[in-house]
Order: structure tokens, then C-alpha cells, then sequence
């Protein structure tokens, strides 16, 4: 383990926020109060948010925290929260990866605030600069006019805290907003790209949840028993061998977090696609031994906006936190529809 | 997702999405009543409320097993697990419970398995079974292959399984609404419904329902250390206390022995099951002296403890990941295990290993140590889900009320719950639970239209507009004092990056006025919900962590009203925004965990005796004399009595 594991390195998370336009019955509500008067939201654009565009502030905020490098990136932030600013917002439940609700981008990479850490993608100034292997990791490398931005945005968040209008690194002696910098290291966090932020890191996940549905992943089996060769029920469980299994086992352990959309160009690009979540929800089944349903499983894929909206990229397939090949199960669908058209 | 509508009544609203909540679902939809009411063109108006979204549930952590006595690979018989429950829960569990649980095991793993649960096979195609801590063979003489898995991942399975079965059959959900009020009428013997704030919108809806159900799950929050999901607040716990009802056998908390260092992350039993040895800083495998029979597979309470007699015997290790910490922790040694053994049937607890503690179990040892699991007592049921207030010696049933799963005691864990125990009861008596309710509404339609029927629903809709109207007042009170520089620091921040942003900043006179309407207290204004929630955690943890005594609880009661207590109350929001705003909500959990708390520590203080799960140093043994029943604690600090059903096993000492 390195020097730093025991000191901590000096990090500053720069976060992409949003925060969502109030709605008009909600200002109503406050004009009987005695507050009525600070209440935003008297715009008459306001009633019908479109699904796609909230409307609201965007902003970026700089939290200067010192960080273990073992740390995970949702720890930092459960740490701002409680010390700095509880009103950063962010979906966390497991804390381990199985949960799937904490897909962002970190550095413009889709991936877990609980399975990224803070070493992966903080790099200090000097390893930077020193080490050519800083390359080959997905980190942030910074440029030089990206670093002055930071230096900027740090001494703004200094001065906000000296008029004291701001709490941020007050409550906390692990916290500090004094950063050096020599060590000084950037983690910025955005929503998921191709969803629609809600609030600050929060995404609209209503879409790729309707896409999954849509190809009706629950299994259709025959319903029979299976029977001894005398015909008595012989076992109540539909049989399965390990092989068969392993076809499709991989594929079930999807948690749906998104991290495969916000990587694909198609899908977060915005063309009209199902997107691959969906497209390994249903291969989950074509591949199960105990379905019965597979030719309109694959009728179902074969669709303009389905496997043949897939360009075959393959980012899908790098950031999996359950390690599934995306990129390859797509390409075996774009295979099996083809062949079954021959 | 948000259901388009709020219905007028509902026939069912059911609150959680994990393992029981969903089987409720099922269990409601694919109940003989229902297909009947459905095939006269009734659909029943059904809800699933969670307060996250459904696959993000709890369940989906559940590593090892779910037990049954299939006998697919040895023979095994629905008795010996029955047998090795009670024995397991210290003879503190409903043994008619117990029996139904184990007969009916086996049937509930089929049933998943043909719901599409990926379960590992056996050569011929069966479902592979593996040994588990405490299942025995022949009422205790051997370890039996009895938990059916799916590598280290049966939770995730059914958590999936039990959902797409649900997108099937079309039921509709609420999700990351969260519930704040389970409503009763005035004489406390009828649920009417909840109330329940869409955190997306900010809008508090009046759900009113003819039946309710309640399937929150557990509360492992209590503690700093723990396995449970941040989200493990015991909310539907707290809603029960607060709504005037009472908690059974709530002291009773299972720490699993095998918490990762200061992670809490759980590392599965299956890690022991499959070979793993724990060793102290000598590099004795210490569980032969405590355990000679059943080693480091014995009951995980026995095995908690033994890790912090251990500890407290100065053989404790501290954690590599802090060398000067304290020496709080024991060593699990996997290195016994084919390598390629262990990828193919520990896969998740090997990833956990490598991404957490960054090491490979294959070659180093993995420090470990107990962390908060699960809370055997709850909401307190029948068999078949209802909920009752015990009083007078006599249960009596809140007609219309039901729970399942960890929130809920139907006592078949007892006084501590058996490794793959859980999923099991959460699918088991989730399934009873819908049953029951189906069978409730297919008697409520053949009086629907009467008078009764319709004054009813009348009754259950005012009495949920009047706690929606009340909780919406509150909520403006925890949002109208936010003190708001934040606001200032956003508007600032937006200013300074607008160039780069693409849409301009809102107005900035929100925060003019504000001041002066703001306390003056800066002590409660920089409190918040997520720091009183740690704070709650280590008081918890110190007090009742796998063992207490009176002054360690008097202490956390103490520390709880002069403190904790008074903090919670002042606790107001930092930002007014009402949609997803997640302090609100942690407001509210951190309430719960604290009313729930109390409860706990009441029961605690009332136990004289060492039970399971429940140790306390001052009362080392088990007194079956006085203590042979469950708590009922409620929220006013009395505690209720009731015997446990004792049917086919009397109280024996408990040896591993």
C-alpha cells in the first residue's frame, strides 16, 4: 500500500448538480404561510414539466474533503453529506455493488459511486505527471488549463466560507477546504449520460425500466412436471443441467443499474434504441433452457430500434459491474437474429 | 415508477418490495379467490409502495441460501429442520410457526424455481443444496446439504424472479414514495391505509385501503456496523409503534460473524460453509473450543460471541486496513479452498474481498467481524399475517392489517434465526400473507355495495385525508425553517459557472426574507439527519451489540432522551426544494430508527436472562423459568408478555 494510505490525500469532488424548479401548487400551498413570501415558482411555464427537460438550475459545486485512496467514491459523498452539505443528492441503498442504484459518470465514466475508488480516479499532480502508466487508467488526467479552473473554483469555495455563507468544511476537522496544490486531485461526478436528471445526481430511470418491460422478462416455461419413466411426478422443479445453466446464468445477474446505457453512444446519444439493458434482460431468457418462448423473444429484438440499432461499439461492455460482455451478448443477438432470417 | 392515479380505495396496498412484499403480491394475485374475482371481471386494485425502487430492495443482498429440506442431494426431512429452527432460536420460537415453515419449505423453493430463480444445479438437473450453519441431520448428529442457492447470489435471484413474475401479472407500484403514517381507525382495530409522500413530486397522498400490508424489512441501521443497505431503517416498525401497536421480541438481534473489517459488508456463511476457518491472532481456530461439534459452522449467535470472547481475551486482530486500530476483529482463513472451488461457488464473496479489502482469500487471511444482520422480532402476526395487539393474556387481531418478512415476527426465528431462514419466511409466510388477503377481499366483494361496505370505505377515506392534511402541515414545518445558505451557495455557484451552464439561474430573491423568519440556533441549524443517524449508530452499537447489561442500556436510554432525541425533533431540511429531497425522508428514518430504538432498549432492560441472539453479561443464563415468552413492547414503554407456543419440543439446553 502506498504513502498515501496513511495520510490521505487532499481531493476535491466536483459535483454537477441540479436543482428542479419548484411547482406552481406547491408555491400556492406556501402562500398561506407565513414564508408564502420567499417561495419561488409564480412562473406560468412551470405547470407541465416536460419528461425529458425539468426545469431548474444547473450548477457545479466543489467539495474539498481529504480521502483515504481505498475509499469508494459513494463513502466521500455519504462523508459530504453528513459534514458539509446534507442536501446533495444522490441514489445509494447497498453500498456494495449488488443494489445497482448508484450508476453515474465519474470523470465522464459511467460506472458505481460504491465500486469506484477514490485511488482509481483521483490522481495527484506529481503521479500524474511521472507516471505513464497514469495513461492506461481510467483516472482523470488533468490539463493545465483545467487545473487553473480547479485552483479557481477552490479559492471561490474558500471565499464563500470566509463570509461564512456557506457551512462547507466548517463542522469537521477530516474536512478541509485548504487544499494544496502540489496534491491537489479532482474527481468530478455528473448524472448518467442518456437519462434525464431529476436532481442533482438523480436520474429518470422510467425509461430503460419501460424498455426492459416491454420484451416481458419473466419466464415462460411449459408449465409440465417432469415425469419418471412410469409416469409418476417425479420432481415438481423444472430439471436443468449446470451446462445449461451457465448459458445464461451470467446474464441474470444484470442489477439494471444503466451503466451499460450511459456508455452507449447509440443509446445515450439519443437515437432510437432499446438500449442494451433491455436487450440482456431478454437474452437472460432466450438463453434459459426453461423457457419456451424463444422465437418471439427474438422476433421481439428484431426491430429497427432493437439488436439492429445495436453499432456494435462495444463501451457496453467495459464498465459491467457484474462483468457481463455486453458488447458480446449483443453481437450473439445481432448473430442469432441474422441467422434466423437466412 | 408512480401509478398514473391515485384510486379513490384500494384493495390491497402492500408497503416494501423485497422478497415478502412481492410474494404478498403473487401471492394475492395467483390465489384461487382472486382468478375467480377476476374471471367475473372484478380486478382487484392492488399497490405496491416502496420507498425505493423495486430491484434496489434489501433482498437482492442475500448471499447464501434459502433452506428447504428438498433432500436433492442427501436425504434430509422437513422435521430435523423444524427440529434445528427451535434449537437455533433458543426455544424462544412459535413452534406451530416453525412447523409450517419447515413443511412448507420446500413447495415455497419450487415455486420459486418455476417463478425463473436461477438456482446452481445439481449433475441431473436438480437444485444443488448446501450446508448451512446449524442445519442439521437426524436432529443434530451431522451438518445437512439443505440451503438451495444460486452461487452466492439467492438474493438477487428471487429479489428478480419474484419481480418479473410480478411485471407479468401487471401489478402496479409506487416507487421511492415513501411511507410516513400506517393509519388506523380510532378504536386501533382496522387499518385504513397510509399516507405516502412521492419523493419525486413532493406531493403527501392519502392512500386509504381496504387491507394493508406491511413487508419494510429490517433495521440494521440501528447499529454502525451492520450488513443491512442504508435504506434498513425499520420505518414499517416505527409506523406500527407510533400507530399505537406493539413490537414482539424486538431485543432480539442477530449479529452475523462475519462482517468484513469496518465495512460491514457480510461475507456469507457460505465462505464457512465451503471450508473457511476462523482464527485468532495466534492462528488457533478457536471455534473447536467453543463448539466442538459443529466448529466454525455453529449457530451464528454462538459464533458472534466467541469472536468477541476472543477479541476481549486480547487474541484479536485489528485491521490491516487501519494497523494501529483496535484489535476488534479475527481472522477467516479461506485459503482451504480450491482456488477455482472457490470462484465457481463464492464468487461474490471473493469480489467483496478484492474490491473491499483489496486481497485475495485464496492466499491471505481476511480480517473479519461481527456486524448487525437481522432483528428477529417485529410487527407481531399469525400464521396467516394478521396483525394483533396482545392484551389480557389474548391476541387480538387488526382486522385488515397484515405483515410479512423482517419487519414482521411470526416467531419462527426465535431468540436467533438459522442461516437461510430468512428468504424462506420472507417468501413463505409473504405468500400466506397475499392468501390471506385474497381470500379477506373475495368475502369483501360479496358485501360490496352493501351499506357496511361502502360506509366503510368512506370511514377508511376520511380517516387517511385527515392524517394526509396533518402530515402535510408537518412537512411544511420541517421544510418552511430550512436554513438556506445553501440556497445563497447555489444561486453563487450558478452565477460563477453560468457561462458553462445551460440554462440561467433562477431568481435570487428567495432567500431575502429569510433570515429573519430562521432560527437563531446555529447548533440545530447545522445538525442534520445523516449525522444524528452515525451518532445513533455508535450510542446502539456500544449499548446492546451482541451483548449489554443495565447500566449499558440504561446509559443508551439515557444518552437517547437527553440527547438524541431532542436533536431529531429540532432536525429541519437544508433546502426547501421538495422533490427528492433525500434529507427529508433521512429525517424521517432517523425518527423511526430512534422510536424504534427505544422500544428495543425497553425490552433489553426487561429481559433478565441470556437468550440466542440476546446476551446479556449481568444475566449470563437462559431462564426458561420466567423468560420462556416473547416481549411485547410498545411505544409508551410497557412491556407485554406472551408464552411461546411450545408444540412438540420442550425447552432443551442448547449445545453446538
Amino acid at each position: 500500500m502506498s504513502e498515501d494510505a496513511m495520510h490521505g490525500m487532499n481531493v476535491t469532488i466536483r459535483i454537477h448538480r441540479f436543482t428542479p424548479k419548484a411547482e406552481p401548487d406547491r408555491a400556492r400551498r406556501h402562500s398561506s404561510s407565513p414564508f408564502g413570501g420567499k417561495a419561488r415558482g409564480g412562473s406560468p411555464f412551470g405547470s407541465s414539466p416536460s419528461r425529458r427537460r425539468i426545469r431548474g438550475k444547473h450548477f457545479t459545486q466543489d467539495y474539498a474533503i481529504i480521502a483515504q485512496p481505498g475509499q469508494t467514491v459513494l463513502d466521500c459523498l455519504l462523508d459530504i453529506k453528513r459534514n458539509i452539505d446534507p442536501t446533495l443528492a444522490f441514489r445509494y441503498s447497498c453500498g456494495h455493488g449488488i443494489c445497482g442504484s448508484d450508476a453515474v459518470s465519474i470523470n465522464g465514466t459511467p460506472t458505481l459511486l460504491c465500486t469506484a475508488k477514490i485511488e482509481d480516479y483521483a490522481k495527484s499532480e506529481s503521479s500524474q505527471n511521472g507516471d505513464a502508466s497514469a495513461m492506461a487508467n481510467k483516472g482523470f488526467r488533468l490539463t493545465e488549463s483545467a487545473e487553473n479552473a480547479v485552483n479557481n473554483n477552490i479559492s471561490s469555495t474558500n471565499s464563500r466560507n470566509s463570509n461564512g455563507s456557506d457551512n462547507a468544511g466548517e463542522s469537521n476537522g477530516s474536512l478541509t477546504n485548504q487544499s494544496s496544490p502540489s496534491s491537489l486531485a479532482v474527481i468530478e461526478i455528473a448524472p448518467l449520460p442518456g437519462f434525464p436528471v431529476l436532481r442533482d445526481l438523480i436520474v429518470d430511470i422510467d425509461q430503460m425500466m419501460n424498455q426492459i418491460k416491454k420484451l416481458e422478462p419473466y419466464l415462460k416455461a411449459d408449465g409440465k412436471l417432469a415425469t419418471t419413466k412410469d409416469g409418476k411426478i417425479d420432481m415438481f422443479e423444472y430439471l436443468q443441467k449446470p451446462e445449461e445453466l451457465k448459458r445464461y446464468e451470467l446474464l441474470s445477474n444484470c442489477i439494471s443499474c444503466g451503466v451499460c446505457e450511459g456508455s452507449c453512444p447509440v443509446y445515450a446519444g439519443g437515437e432510437a434504441f432499446i438500449g442494451p439493458a433491455a436487450l440482456i434482460a431478454a437474452s437472460r431468457f432466450i438463453n434459459d433452457s426453461r423457457d419456451t418462448a424463444t422465437d418471439e423473444r427474438l422476433d421481439a429484438i428484431a426491430t429497427s430500434d432493437g439488436i439492429t440499432a445495436c453499432q456494435s461499439v462495444r463501451a457496453c461492455s467495459r464498465e459491467c459491474p457484474r462483468g457481463i460482455d455486453v458488447g458480446e451478448e449483443m453481437w450473439q443477438l445481432t448473430e442469432r437474429v441474422k441467422n434466423r432470417q437466412a | 415508477m408512480s401509478p398514473e392515479q391515485v384510486e379513490d380505495i384500494y384493495d390491497a396496498v402492500i408497503i416494501g418490495a423485497g422478497a415478502a412484499g412481492l410474494s404478498a403480491a403473487l401471492g394475492i394475485l395467483r390465489s384461487d379467490e382472486v382468478k375467480g374475482m377476476k374471471a367475473e371481471g372484478h380486478d382487484p386494485k392492488l399497490l405496491v409502495i416502496s420507498k425505493l425502487q423495486a430491484l434496489r430492495s434489501h433482498t437482492g443482498s442475500a448471499e447464501g441460501g434459502i433452506a428447504a429440506s428438498l433432500g436433492n442431494i442427501e436425504h434430509d426431512d422437513w422435521r430435523w429442520h423444524y427440529y434445528d429452527t427451535v434449537k437455533g432460536g433458543d426455544w424462544l420460537s412459535d413452534q406451530d410457526a416453525v412447523k409450517i415453515l419447515a413443511q412448507y419449505a420446500p413447495q415455497t423453493v419450487v415455486n420459486l424455481e418455476r417463478s425463473g430463480v436461477a438456482f446452481s444445479r445439481t449433475e441431473d438437473g436438480h437444485i444443488a443444496q448446501r450446508k448451512f450453519g446449524g442445519h442439521t441431520k437426524d436432529y443434530g448428529k451431522a451438518p445437512v446439504r439443505r440451503a438451495a442457492y444460486a452461487a452466492d447470489r439467492i438474493g438477487h435471484q428471487i429479489l428478480y424472479a419474484l419481480w418479473q413474475q410480478c411485471i407479468g401479472a401487471g401489478v402496479q407500484f409506487a416507487e421511492e414514495w415513501y411511507v410516513t403514517d400506517l393509519v388506523l381507525n380510532d378504536a386501533k382495530d382496522k387499518a385504513c391505509g397510509v399516507v405516502a409522500f412521492d419523493t419525486h413530486t413532493g406531493k403527501t397522498h392519502a392512500i386509504a385501503a381496504r387491507n394493508v400490508l406491511m413487508a419494510t424489512g429490517g433495521a440494521g441501521r440501528l447499529f454502525h456496523t451492520t450488513s443491512n443497505s442504508w435504506d434498513l431503517t425499520g420505518d414499517g416498525m416505527a409506523l406500527a409503534l407510533k400507530a399505537g401497536l406493539q413490537l414482539e421480541d424486538s431485543e432480539f438481534v442477530q449479529f452475523h460473524p462475519t462482517g468484513l473489517a469496518h465495512t460491514g459488508i457480510l461475507l456469507s456463511e457460505a465462505s464457512r460453509g465451503e471450508g473457511g476457518i476462523l482464527r485468532n491472532a495466534d492462528g488457533e481456530a478457536f471455534m473447536a473450543r467453543y463448539a466442538p461439534e459443529h466448529k466454525d459452522l455453529a449457530a451464528r449467535d454462538v459464533v458472534s460471541r466467541s469472536i468477541v470472547a476472543e477479541v476481549d481475551a486480547g487474541r484479536g486482530v485489528a485491521d490491516p486496513k487501519d494497523p494501529n486500530g483496535p484489535k476488534d476483529c479475527v481472522w477467516l482463513d479461506m485459503t482451504g479452498i480450491d482456488k477455482a472451488h472457490m470462484q465457481e461457488v463464492l464468487p461474490q464473496v471473493v469480489e467483496t474481498i478484492h474490491d473491499y479489502a483489496g486481497l485475495d482469500p485464496s492466499k491471505d487471511w481476511v480480517a473479519v467481524k461481527p456486524t448487525a444482520h437481522y432483528t428477529m422480532g417485529g410487527i407481531p402476526i399469525t400464521t396467516e399475517g394478521q396483525v394483533y395487539h396482545w392484551q389480557d393474556g389474548k391476541r387480538h387481531i387488526v382486522d385488515s392489517l397484515y405483515a410479512a418478512g423482517e419487519c414482521s415476527c411470526v416467531s419462527v426465528h426465535g431468540a436467533n434465526r438459522l442461516g437461510g431462514n430468512s428468504l424462506l419466511d420472507a417468501c413463505l409466510f409473504g405468500t400466506r400473507a397475499g392468501e390471506a388477503m385474497a381470500q379477506r377481499m373475495a368475502n369483501e366483494e360479496n358485501d360490496t355495495g352493501n351499506a357496511d361496505e361502502q360506509s366503510s370505505d368512506a370511514q377508511n377515506q376520511s380517516a387517511t385525508q385527515l392524517a394526509a392534511d396533518k402530515r402535510k402541515e408537518s412537512i411544511k414545518t420541517l421544510l418552511a425553517s430550512s436554513k438556506d445558505d445553501n440556497v445563497t451557495a447555489e444561486t453563487s455557484d450558478s452565477d460563477r459557472n453560468a457561462a458553462a451552464s445551460s440554462e440561467q439561474p433562477a431568481s435570487k430573491d428567495d432567500s431575502s426574507s429569510l433570515e429573519s423568519t430562521t432560527e437563531s440556533n446555529t447548533d440545530a441549524a447545522k445538525d442534520n439527519p445523516y449525522q444524528l443517524l452515525a451518532d445513533l449508530g455508535t450510542t446502539m452499537e456500544h449499548a446492546v451489540a451482541v451483548r449489554c447489561d443495565a447500566d449499558s442500556i440504561a446509559k443508551a436510554q439515557q444518552t437517547i432522551t437527553d440527547e438524541l432525541l431532542p436533536r431529531a425533533k429540532a432536525l429541519r431540511t437544508h433546502s426547501e426544494t421538495t422533490a427528492f429531497n433525500q434529507e427529508l425522508t433521512a429525517i424521517w428514518e432517523v425518527n423511526n430508527l430512534i422510536e424504534l430504538a427505544q422500544a428495543m432498549l425497553n425490552a433489553s432492560a426487561a429481559r433478565h436472562e441470556s437468550r440466542g441472539a440476546f446476551a446479556r453479561t449481568d444475566f449470563p443464563q437462559r431462564d426458561d423459568k420466567h423468560f420462556l415468552t416473547h416481549s411485547m413492547a410498545d411505544a409508551n414503554g410497557n412491556i407485554g408478555w406472551q408464552p411461546v407456543h411450545i408444540v412438540d419440543m420442550p425447552p432443551k439446553s442448547r449445545a453446538y
